[in-house]
Protein backbone atom coordinates (compact mmCIF):
# COMPACT_ATOMS: atom_id res chain seq x y z
CA UNK A 1 0.00 0.00 0.00
CA UNK A 2 2.82 2.35 0.70
CA UNK A 3 4.71 1.68 -2.01
CA UNK A 4 1.55 2.01 -3.93
CA UNK A 5 1.29 5.74 -2.29
CA UNK A 6 4.93 6.66 -3.27
CA UNK A 7 4.20 5.40 -6.46
CA UNK A 8 1.09 7.80 -7.11
CA UNK A 9 3.45 10.63 -5.76
CA UNK A 10 6.28 10.18 -7.70
CA UNK A 11 4.11 10.10 -10.69
CA UNK A 12 1.79 13.72 -9.80
CA UNK A 13 5.28 15.03 -9.29
CA UNK A 14 6.64 13.91 -12.47
CA UNK A 15 2.98 15.03 -14.42
CA UNK A 16 3.55 18.37 -12.86
CA UNK A 17 7.14 19.33 -13.87
CA UNK A 18 6.99 18.48 -17.25
CA UNK A 19 3.56 20.56 -17.49
CA UNK A 20 5.20 23.33 -16.21
CA UNK A 21 8.34 22.82 -18.47
CA UNK A 22 5.65 22.53 -21.12
CA UNK A 23 4.11 25.64 -19.79
CA UNK A 24 7.38 27.61 -19.96
CA UNK A 25 8.60 26.57 -23.26
CA UNK A 26 4.84 28.33 -24.26
CA UNK A 27 5.30 31.27 -22.61
CA UNK A 28 9.15 31.70 -24.21
CA UNK A 29 7.64 30.76 -27.29
CA UNK A 30 5.10 33.35 -27.22
CA UNK A 31 7.81 35.97 -26.18
CA UNK A 32 10.19 36.20 -29.16
CA UNK A 33 7.51 36.20 -31.73
CA UNK A 34 6.14 39.53 -29.74
CA UNK A 35 8.06 42.36 -31.11
CA UNK A 36 6.28 45.68 -30.51
CA UNK A 37 6.47 47.45 -27.21
CA UNK A 38 9.69 46.74 -25.02
CA UNK A 39 9.12 45.88 -21.71
CA UNK A 40 9.36 49.17 -19.08
CA UNK A 41 13.01 50.02 -18.19
CA UNK A 42 11.95 50.64 -14.65
CA UNK A 43 10.46 48.01 -12.14
CA UNK A 44 9.42 50.32 -9.61
CA UNK A 45 7.02 53.69 -10.10
CA UNK A 46 9.70 55.43 -8.70
CA UNK A 47 13.43 54.92 -9.60
CA UNK A 48 14.69 56.20 -6.10
CA UNK A 49 12.83 59.17 -5.28
CA UNK A 50 12.23 60.75 -8.86
CA UNK A 51 9.21 58.87 -10.78
CA UNK A 52 10.33 56.46 -13.63
CA UNK A 53 8.74 55.77 -16.72
CA UNK A 54 6.97 52.65 -15.55
CA UNK A 55 3.17 53.16 -15.92
CA UNK A 56 0.25 51.24 -13.90
CA UNK A 57 -1.97 48.90 -16.10
CA UNK A 58 -5.35 49.83 -16.18
CA UNK A 59 -7.43 48.86 -13.64
CA UNK A 60 -4.62 48.30 -11.32
CA UNK A 61 -4.55 49.07 -7.54
CA UNK A 62 -1.46 50.12 -6.21
CA UNK A 63 -0.32 51.16 -2.51
CA UNK A 64 2.13 52.83 -1.53
CA UNK A 65 3.82 53.21 1.66
CA UNK A 66 7.32 54.46 2.25
CA UNK A 67 9.55 55.45 5.13
CA UNK A 68 12.30 58.15 5.63
CA UNK A 69 14.06 57.81 8.67
CA UNK A 70 15.62 60.57 10.37
CA UNK A 71 19.61 61.86 10.21
CA UNK A 72 21.35 58.42 9.12
CA UNK A 73 24.66 60.36 10.55
CA UNK A 74 23.77 60.69 13.86
CA UNK A 75 24.52 57.24 15.10
CA UNK A 76 23.26 55.70 17.81
CA UNK A 77 22.06 59.18 19.35
CA UNK A 78 18.74 58.47 17.38
CA UNK A 79 19.29 55.00 17.04
CA UNK A 80 20.45 55.67 12.98
CA UNK A 81 17.79 58.07 12.29
CA UNK A 82 14.90 55.28 13.40
CA UNK A 83 13.52 58.14 16.40
CA UNK A 84 12.39 61.01 14.11
CA UNK A 85 11.28 59.17 10.66
CA UNK A 86 8.35 60.75 7.66
CA UNK A 87 5.76 58.58 6.22
CA UNK A 88 3.84 58.30 3.18
CA UNK A 89 0.81 56.81 2.62
CA UNK A 90 -0.73 56.58 -0.62
CA UNK A 91 -2.79 54.74 -3.19
CA UNK A 92 -2.21 54.86 -7.26
CA UNK A 93 -4.98 53.83 -9.78
CA UNK A 94 -4.64 52.66 -13.33
CA UNK A 95 -7.62 54.93 -15.14
CA UNK A 96 -6.46 53.65 -18.58
CA UNK A 97 -3.24 52.16 -19.86
CA UNK A 98 -1.71 55.55 -20.17
CA UNK A 99 -3.30 57.14 -17.17
CA UNK A 100 -2.86 56.83 -13.64
CA UNK A 101 -4.03 59.22 -10.82
CA UNK A 102 -2.12 59.17 -7.26
CA UNK A 103 -3.25 60.37 -3.78
CA UNK A 104 -1.13 60.70 -0.66
CA UNK A 105 -0.22 61.72 2.57
CA UNK A 106 3.07 62.69 3.77
CA UNK A 107 3.99 63.48 7.24
CA UNK A 108 6.37 66.44 6.37
CA UNK A 109 4.32 69.48 6.35
CA UNK A 110 1.15 67.00 6.62
CA UNK A 111 1.05 67.73 2.90
CA UNK A 112 -1.47 65.49 0.69
CA UNK A 113 0.19 65.21 -2.69
CA UNK A 114 -2.41 64.48 -5.77
CA UNK A 115 -0.99 63.42 -9.26
CA UNK A 116 -1.80 62.47 -12.21
CA UNK A 117 0.85 60.50 -14.99
CA UNK A 118 0.91 59.75 -18.26
CA UNK A 119 2.29 57.90 -20.92
CA UNK A 120 3.02 60.23 -24.04
CA UNK A 121 4.95 57.99 -25.74
CA UNK A 122 6.28 53.89 -25.75
CA UNK A 123 9.93 52.69 -26.89
CA UNK A 124 9.19 50.22 -29.29
CA UNK A 125 11.81 47.18 -30.06
CA UNK A 126 13.62 48.25 -33.69
CA UNK A 127 11.00 51.04 -33.73
CA UNK A 128 10.86 54.32 -31.43
CA UNK A 129 13.89 55.28 -29.41
CA UNK A 130 12.71 56.25 -26.05
CA UNK A 131 9.38 56.17 -23.55
CA UNK A 132 7.93 59.93 -22.95
CA UNK A 133 6.12 60.35 -19.16
CA UNK A 134 4.38 63.31 -18.28
CA UNK A 135 3.79 63.42 -14.29
CA UNK A 136 2.26 66.58 -12.18
CA UNK A 137 2.14 66.72 -8.12
CA UNK A 138 0.12 69.53 -6.47
CA UNK A 139 0.93 69.56 -3.24
CA UNK A 140 -2.04 71.17 -0.31
CA UNK A 141 0.14 72.17 2.91
CA UNK A 142 -2.49 71.44 5.29
CA UNK A 143 0.47 72.25 8.46
CA UNK A 144 -0.17 76.22 7.42
CA UNK A 145 -2.88 77.62 10.09
CA UNK A 146 -4.04 80.99 10.41
CA UNK A 147 -2.73 80.88 14.24
CA UNK A 148 0.53 81.82 12.87
CA UNK A 149 -0.39 83.23 9.69
CA UNK A 150 -3.43 85.43 9.80
CA UNK A 151 -3.54 86.22 6.11
CA UNK A 152 -3.17 82.72 4.54
CA UNK A 153 -5.44 82.01 1.66
CA UNK A 154 -5.98 78.32 0.83
CA UNK A 155 -3.88 78.96 -2.64
CA UNK A 156 -1.12 79.41 -0.21
CA UNK A 157 -0.82 75.73 0.67
CA UNK A 158 -0.41 75.15 -2.98
CA UNK A 159 2.75 73.82 -4.58
CA UNK A 160 3.09 72.21 -7.81
CA UNK A 161 5.66 70.60 -10.02
CA UNK A 162 5.34 68.95 -13.53
CA UNK A 163 7.56 66.67 -15.47
CA UNK A 164 8.60 65.47 -18.63
CA UNK A 165 10.16 62.13 -18.53
CA UNK A 166 12.14 60.00 -21.30
CA UNK A 167 13.64 56.94 -20.37
CA UNK A 168 15.36 54.28 -22.90
CA UNK A 169 15.87 50.66 -22.07
CA UNK A 170 19.35 49.61 -23.46
CA UNK A 171 19.26 46.10 -22.13
CA UNK A 172 17.97 43.70 -20.18
CA UNK A 173 19.76 44.65 -16.98
CA UNK A 174 20.17 48.84 -18.08
CA UNK A 175 18.01 51.12 -18.38
CA UNK A 176 18.68 55.29 -18.43
CA UNK A 177 15.92 58.51 -17.54
CA UNK A 178 16.50 61.86 -17.99
CA UNK A 179 13.72 64.26 -17.25
CA UNK A 180 12.88 68.45 -17.35
CA UNK A 181 11.16 69.88 -13.82
CA UNK A 182 9.57 72.38 -13.69
CA UNK A 183 8.74 73.51 -9.09
CA UNK A 184 6.40 76.42 -8.57
CA UNK A 185 5.52 77.39 -5.19
CA UNK A 186 2.31 78.98 -4.63
CA UNK A 187 4.11 80.69 -0.60
CA UNK A 188 8.10 80.18 -0.84
CA UNK A 189 10.49 81.84 2.01
CA UNK A 190 12.04 84.15 -0.48
CA UNK A 191 15.16 84.34 2.15
CA UNK A 192 15.50 80.80 0.83
CA UNK A 193 14.65 79.98 -1.99
CA UNK A 194 12.67 80.48 -5.26
CA UNK A 195 9.26 80.64 -6.38
CA UNK A 196 9.98 78.74 -9.85
CA UNK A 197 12.44 76.56 -10.18
CA UNK A 198 14.07 74.60 -13.36
CA UNK A 199 15.78 71.16 -13.05
CA UNK A 200 17.69 68.92 -15.20
CA UNK A 201 16.74 65.62 -13.87
CA UNK A 202 18.48 62.05 -14.38
CA UNK A 203 18.19 57.67 -13.51
CA UNK A 204 19.50 54.88 -14.09
CA UNK A 205 19.19 51.15 -12.93
CA UNK A 206 21.10 48.43 -13.37
CA UNK A 207 20.09 44.68 -12.82
CA UNK A 208 22.25 42.83 -10.51
CA UNK A 209 20.17 39.77 -10.92
CA UNK A 210 16.42 38.42 -11.83
CA UNK A 211 14.98 40.24 -8.52
CA UNK A 212 17.52 42.63 -7.31
CA UNK A 213 18.96 45.95 -9.27
CA UNK A 214 20.64 49.16 -8.53
CA UNK A 215 19.07 52.52 -9.02
CA UNK A 216 20.39 55.98 -8.62
CA UNK A 217 19.10 59.70 -9.68
CA UNK A 218 19.59 62.99 -9.18
CA UNK A 219 18.37 66.51 -10.04
CA UNK A 220 20.60 69.37 -10.91
CA UNK A 221 19.14 72.78 -10.35
CA UNK A 222 19.42 75.20 -12.84
CA UNK A 223 18.42 78.30 -11.51
CA UNK A 224 19.39 79.09 -7.76
CA UNK A 225 19.08 81.50 -5.06
CA UNK A 226 22.39 82.48 -4.68
CA UNK A 227 22.77 83.66 -1.16
CA UNK A 228 21.35 80.37 0.03
CA UNK A 229 23.21 77.37 -0.21
CA UNK A 230 21.44 75.56 2.29
CA UNK A 231 18.94 73.44 -0.44
CA UNK A 232 20.82 70.78 -2.33
CA UNK A 233 20.31 69.10 -5.34
CA UNK A 234 19.11 65.57 -4.45
CA UNK A 235 20.74 63.06 -4.88
CA UNK A 236 19.30 59.19 -4.14
CA UNK A 237 20.34 55.29 -4.04
CA UNK A 238 18.51 52.92 -4.05
CA UNK A 239 18.44 49.17 -4.22
CA UNK A 240 15.02 47.40 -5.66
CA UNK A 241 14.04 43.96 -4.17
CA UNK A 242 11.26 42.12 -6.19
CA UNK A 243 8.67 39.71 -4.15
CA UNK A 244 6.35 39.21 -6.15
CA UNK A 245 3.14 41.22 -5.73
CA UNK A 246 6.20 44.31 -3.93
CA UNK A 247 8.74 46.04 -4.92
CA UNK A 248 10.58 46.56 -1.83
CA UNK A 249 12.58 50.24 -2.76
CA UNK A 250 15.79 50.44 0.02
CA UNK A 251 16.83 53.93 -0.28
CA UNK A 252 19.71 56.57 0.74
CA UNK A 253 18.84 59.76 0.14
CA UNK A 254 20.29 63.56 0.99
CA UNK A 255 16.12 64.60 0.85
CA UNK A 256 14.29 63.27 4.37
CA UNK A 257 10.55 64.71 2.33
CA UNK A 258 9.35 62.98 0.00
CA UNK A 259 7.05 64.80 -2.40
CA UNK A 260 8.26 65.51 -5.34
CA UNK A 261 8.30 69.28 -4.80
CA UNK A 262 10.19 69.41 -1.62
CA UNK A 263 12.66 66.07 -3.19
CA UNK A 264 13.41 68.60 -6.00
CA UNK A 265 13.98 72.12 -3.87
CA UNK A 266 13.92 71.21 0.09
CA UNK A 267 16.77 68.77 0.14
CA UNK A 268 18.58 69.89 2.84
CA UNK A 269 21.25 67.04 3.52
CA UNK A 270 24.61 66.63 1.96
CA UNK A 271 26.35 63.53 0.41
CA UNK A 272 30.07 64.90 0.91
CA UNK A 273 29.85 65.51 5.10
CA UNK A 274 26.08 66.48 5.50
CA UNK A 275 22.75 64.83 6.68
CA UNK A 276 21.85 61.39 4.86
CA UNK A 277 18.56 59.84 5.28
CA UNK A 278 17.51 56.11 4.66
CA UNK A 279 14.52 54.79 4.01
CA UNK A 280 12.16 52.34 1.78
CA UNK A 281 9.43 52.27 -0.45
CA UNK A 282 7.31 49.34 -0.74
CA UNK A 283 4.62 49.06 -3.53
CA UNK A 284 2.00 46.61 -3.27
CA UNK A 285 -0.09 46.05 -6.85
CA UNK A 286 -3.75 44.83 -6.18
CA UNK B 1 -7.57 63.01 -29.82
CA UNK B 2 -9.83 62.22 -26.94
CA UNK B 3 -6.35 61.06 -25.04
CA UNK B 4 -4.56 64.83 -26.03
CA UNK B 5 -7.55 66.39 -24.95
CA UNK B 6 -7.61 64.93 -21.51
CA UNK B 7 -3.64 65.21 -20.80
CA UNK B 8 -4.65 68.76 -21.53
CA UNK B 9 -7.69 69.31 -19.06
CA UNK B 10 -5.67 67.86 -16.59
CA UNK B 11 -2.88 70.00 -17.12
CA UNK B 12 -5.34 72.89 -17.05
CA UNK B 13 -6.80 71.67 -14.13
CA UNK B 14 -3.78 71.63 -12.16
CA UNK B 15 -2.99 75.19 -12.81
CA UNK B 16 -6.41 76.69 -13.21
CA UNK B 17 -6.47 77.31 -9.05
CA UNK B 18 -4.25 80.18 -9.53
CA UNK B 19 -0.43 80.15 -9.64
CA UNK B 20 0.18 83.76 -7.75
CA UNK B 21 2.81 83.46 -5.27
CA UNK B 22 3.14 85.18 -1.55
CA UNK B 23 6.19 85.38 0.80
CA UNK B 24 5.98 84.19 3.98
CA UNK B 25 6.11 87.41 5.21
CA UNK B 26 2.90 88.85 2.93
CA UNK B 27 0.97 85.97 4.77
CA UNK B 28 2.37 86.48 8.65
CA UNK B 29 1.51 90.11 10.59
CA UNK B 30 4.58 90.36 11.98
CA UNK B 31 4.51 91.14 15.42
CA UNK B 32 6.84 93.81 16.84
CA UNK B 33 6.13 92.37 20.68
CA UNK B 34 5.95 88.74 20.57
CA UNK B 35 4.98 86.52 23.30
CA UNK B 36 5.05 82.72 24.23
CA UNK B 37 1.32 82.60 24.42
CA UNK B 38 0.31 84.28 21.14
CA UNK B 39 3.68 83.28 18.67
CA UNK B 40 5.83 81.47 20.18
CA UNK B 41 3.64 78.76 21.11
CA UNK B 42 1.77 77.68 18.05
CA UNK B 43 5.50 77.33 16.02
CA UNK B 44 6.95 75.83 18.73
CA UNK B 45 3.40 73.17 18.68
CA UNK B 46 3.67 72.90 14.67
CA UNK B 47 7.48 72.25 14.40
CA UNK B 48 9.23 70.78 17.20
CA UNK B 49 7.14 69.35 19.88
CA UNK B 50 6.55 66.09 17.49
CA UNK B 51 10.42 65.06 18.95
CA UNK B 52 10.97 67.45 21.53
CA UNK B 53 8.42 65.89 24.25
CA UNK B 54 8.41 63.39 26.61
CA UNK B 55 11.98 63.69 26.91
CA UNK B 56 12.42 61.92 23.74
CA UNK B 57 14.69 64.23 22.47
CA UNK B 58 16.89 67.36 24.50
CA UNK B 59 15.72 69.25 25.05
CA UNK B 60 12.23 69.27 25.98
CA UNK B 61 10.15 72.15 24.53
CA UNK B 62 6.78 71.65 26.47
CA UNK B 63 6.72 74.59 28.72
CA UNK B 64 7.28 78.53 29.15
CA UNK B 65 10.08 77.96 31.23
CA UNK B 66 11.37 75.12 28.74
CA UNK B 67 11.08 76.80 25.58
CA UNK B 68 12.52 80.45 27.31
CA UNK B 69 15.56 78.13 28.77
CA UNK B 70 16.51 77.07 25.53
CA UNK B 71 16.23 80.38 23.84
CA UNK B 72 18.55 82.11 26.58
CA UNK B 73 21.17 79.47 27.80
CA UNK B 74 20.44 77.02 25.29
CA UNK B 75 20.92 76.67 21.47
CA UNK B 76 17.40 76.72 20.49
CA UNK B 77 18.26 80.30 18.69
CA UNK B 78 21.54 79.00 16.72
CA UNK B 79 19.87 75.61 16.00
CA UNK B 80 16.95 77.18 13.81
CA UNK B 81 18.97 80.05 12.28
CA UNK B 82 21.08 78.70 9.41
CA UNK B 83 23.58 81.47 9.41
CA UNK B 84 24.31 81.17 13.13
CA UNK B 85 25.30 77.42 12.72
CA UNK B 86 25.50 75.60 15.86
CA UNK B 87 25.08 71.94 14.07
CA UNK B 88 22.72 70.95 11.54
CA UNK B 89 19.60 72.73 10.88
CA UNK B 90 16.13 72.22 12.68
CA UNK B 91 13.34 71.45 12.05
CA UNK B 92 16.06 68.51 10.31
CA UNK B 93 13.07 67.83 7.67
CA UNK B 94 14.41 72.11 6.77
CA UNK B 95 14.63 75.30 7.93
CA UNK B 96 11.50 77.75 9.17
CA UNK B 97 11.07 80.47 7.11
CA UNK B 98 12.99 83.11 7.71
CA UNK B 99 10.17 85.27 8.99
CA UNK B 100 9.51 83.24 11.89
CA UNK B 101 13.31 82.98 12.94
CA UNK B 102 13.44 86.74 13.06
CA UNK B 103 10.64 86.68 15.35
CA UNK B 104 12.54 84.49 17.99
CA UNK B 105 15.54 86.46 17.53
CA UNK B 106 13.21 89.65 18.19
CA UNK B 107 11.36 87.57 21.20
CA UNK B 108 15.11 86.43 22.72
CA UNK B 109 15.79 90.30 22.29
CA UNK B 110 13.21 91.86 24.36
CA UNK B 111 13.72 88.94 26.98
CA UNK B 112 11.41 85.85 26.15
CA UNK B 113 8.14 87.25 27.45
CA UNK B 114 5.60 85.31 28.46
Amino acid sequence: MKKFFSFVFVFFTIGYASAQDDLLNQLNAEKSNVKDKETTAFKGLQICNIQSTKMTAKGEWYMVISHRFGDLTEGLDNFFGLDNALTKIGGIYGVTDWLSLGASRHTYNKIYEVTAKYKLADQITNGFPVSIVGYNTMDINSALSTDMYPNLKFNNRLAYSSQLLVSRKFSEGLSFELGGVYVHKNLFDDAQELKDQYLVAAGGRCKLSKRLSVNLDYAYKINQLESAPLYQNPLSLGLDIETGGHVFQMVFSNSQPMNDVAVFTNATGKWNGGSLYFGFNMYRVF
Amino acid sequence: MKKTNIILMILASTFIISCESNTYNDIAVISTNPTYTKNIAPVVKANCISCHAGGSQYPNLETYDEVKDATQNGELICRIDQSQACGKVMPQSGSMPKTTIDMFLLWKQQGCLN
